[in-house]
């Protein structure tokens, strides 16, 4: 499609352009001694003329390609474009000129005409070659355009697969190892293994839930880590201790989907299971001042050899939060008197 | 001469994983359970100074896992490992362990795991293959960032900085530090394997060296050369050690 004629405000730039065109033709006529009423009687119908003439040079633009034709091509059959077009347009030129002269007023036009037609073919010449630059431009600029959206799509397609990947990562050793205790649990304490398989279907269904969508309130989030803590509270007993300060205000915040759950779950695998005694998980959420910062700390085993896996799931944190708030995030971590700790803040965005 | 009674152990971080073992075993009376333990420390302890004949091992555990258990360990007991999910794991041990058991696991599968265990102890000797061999092949960490030795019940960590040198002695590998030396089981081929080529050097059919220790090389009477450490101690090189030293160090 022609980039001009689809946008109706191009149309209009395009055609206004015609205006000092015109007057340019007017111009130089008079200059060369024509009446202001045979300037302008030649000039008004050139410039429509010419408006719909040079809208051609854009199919041209799209077969001729730039880049994969030599100079020497690109000359001889932009010039021979150029030469027909402008001979085409100095013609008509010339028919008009015939025309109006049968009118009392316009008489001498057609004898003025003659020696005005080199120029005006020269004229039109130029105007044909400035056009096919103009459309090179503007498609070349429709093609960035189009490469920027389709790079656009293509992350967010990444990005979606990504939270599919994501939720389809529930972990497998926190799964088999839940079994196991209600399995164990079942002889010893029958209550309690119901309890167990009820809190193992929540989070399950919580958590298949959330993958759904791209971005939750943190409440949505702190009852998915609610329901995984206390499946993970009977696993590791009295290993497991954790430690809620979330303020009221937090729980609105929009965050990206499964945002805490992987840092909740790092604390445990990195943190509580490596620890013989266990330790004191603490999770923090506050607002100040339009920005939201969630922390989440744990106990750790400085001396143990780290397990794979953490800095990937802290990387994967990283950038689901900058892709959500790019530019006005921030995202730390690090070890501090024997325990690791992360913090993300963010601007506090509610939903409507 | 048949055995009839056994004696256990169970290594688990979770209790209610241990009990689940234990519930198990309460059908079968000629089986002991020893102690319970709740991490590798404890198990390493527990099973040096009791010597079970079976082992219900769990890998993923605190501070040592099941691997680094096994490894320390001598005799070793028939073992059973019980894991959550560790593919790598049950590649490694398929072929050498008496068993494992994938949780959440039958009351069958168990049996089965507990029959074969009991069979491999009344057979006599344990023909399980070196373990440090098997928990490097398990392990998905590599190069070793430590070294796990046993000083008679106490398990310790060498960090691999503290290391002068390696030394071969018999079936055992002698690990020198600064301050003192210990003995661990292992073939000095297989620590070579486990140890960061860039860092650690075999220069001897006896030796490893950690590249950072040597000082200069000194030349002997004939075609022999001696390495100089920075506390002073020499070793020899040999031809093949002296070629991969100049290789490495120019």
């Amino acid at each position: 499609m022609h980039p001009i004629l689809t946008s109706r405000t191009r149309l209009l730039a395009y055609l206004l352009l015609w205006v000092p065109l015109g007057g340019l033709l007017a111009g130089l006529a008079i200059m060369q001694g024509w009446s202001r009423l045979e300037a302008l009687a030649l000039a008004i119908p050139m410039a429509v003329m010419g408006a719909g003439i040079y809208l051609s040079p854009f199919y041209l633009c799209k077969v001729v390609n730039v880049e994969n034709q030599s100079h020497q091509n690109l000359f001889i059959i932009w010039g021979f474009a150029a030469i027909i077009d402008a001979g085409f347009w100095s013609g008509t030129a010339w028919g008009v000129a015939r025309f109006l002269g049968r009118f009392e007023a316009l008489h001498s036009l057609p004898q003025k005409i003659t020696p005005a037609l080199p120029v005006l073919w020269s004229l039109g010449v130029v105007l044909y070659l400035a056009s096919a630059a103009f459309y090179y431009l503007l498609i070349a600029l429709q093609r960035a355009q189009k490469a920027e959206a389709e790079h656009l799509q293509l992350r967010m397609l990444a990005q979606e697969a990504e939270l599919k990947a994501l939720r389809a990562q529930l972990n497998p050793h926190f799964l088999f190892n839940s079994l196991n205790s209600i399995s164990a649990l079942t002889t010893v304490d029958s209550k309690r293994a119901r309890e167990m398989c009820l809190l193992l279907s929540d989070f399950l269904r919580k958590s298949l839930g959330l993958g759904e969508r791209k971005q939750v309130a943190l409440r949505e989030e702190l009852d998915l880590v609610r329901a995984y803590l206390s499946i993970e509270q009977i696993r590791f007993g009295e290993r497991l201790k954790v430690a809620w300060a979330v303020a009221a205000e937090a729980e609105g915040a929009l965050v990206p989907t499964l945002l805490l759950q992987p840092l909740v779950e790092n604390a445990i695998k990195h943190g509580i299971s490596v620890l013989p005694e266990g330790g004191e998980l603490r999770l923090q959420a506050s607002v100040q001042q339009g920005t939201v910062t969630l922390r989440v700390d744990n106990p750790a085993d400085q001396d143990a050899p780290l397990k794979p896996g953490l800095g990937l799931g802290l990387r994967q944190v990283r950038q689901r939060l900058w892709g959500r708030f790019p530019d006005r995030c921030r995202f730390e971590s690090g070890y501090e008197n024997g325990r690791h700790h992360v913090v993300l803040s963010f601007p506090l965005e509610t939903e409507p | 001469m048949t055995k009839n009674t056994f004696t256990a152990l169970i290594v688990d971080d979770e209790e209610l994983a241990r009990g689940l073992v234990r519930e198990h075993l309460q059908g079968h009376p000629e089986i002991a359970i020893q102690a319970e333990c709740a991490n590798g420390f404890e198990a390493v302890k527990a099973a040096t100074e009791q010597k079970p004949d079976l082992l219900f091992l769990d890998i993923q555990m605190p501070k040592l896992d099941g691997f680094e258990v096994l490894e320390l360990l001598d005799p070793q007991p028939a073992t059973v490992f019980i894991t959550a999910f560790d593919q790598f794991a049950i590649k490694a041990f398929e072929a050498h362990a008496v068993d494992y058991l994938l949780k959440p696991f039958s009351e069958a599968r168990f049996e089965e795991a507990l029959t074969k265990a009991k069979a491999k102890c009344l057979a006599g000797e344990l023909s399980v293959p070196r373990p440090a061999e098997l928990s490097a092949a398990a392990r998905d960490t590599w190069p070793l960032e430590r070294i796990v030795v046993r000083d008679g019940t106490k398990v310790t960590f060498i960090n691999l900085d503290k290391l002068n040198y390696i030394q071969a002695q018999d079936d055992y590998v002698e690990l020198k530090t600064e301050g003192r030396s210990y003995l661990k089981q292992q073939t000095l081929s297989s620590l070579e394997n486990q140890l960061d080529p860039k860092r650690f050097l075999r220069i001897h059919r006896s030796f490893i060296l950690p590249l950072d220790r040597l000082t200069r090389l000194e030349q002997g009477l004939t075609d022999s050369w001696t390495a100089i450490l920075r506390d002073g101690t020499k070793l020899p090189v040999s031809k093949s050690g002296y070629a991969k030293l100049k290789e490495l160090i120019g």
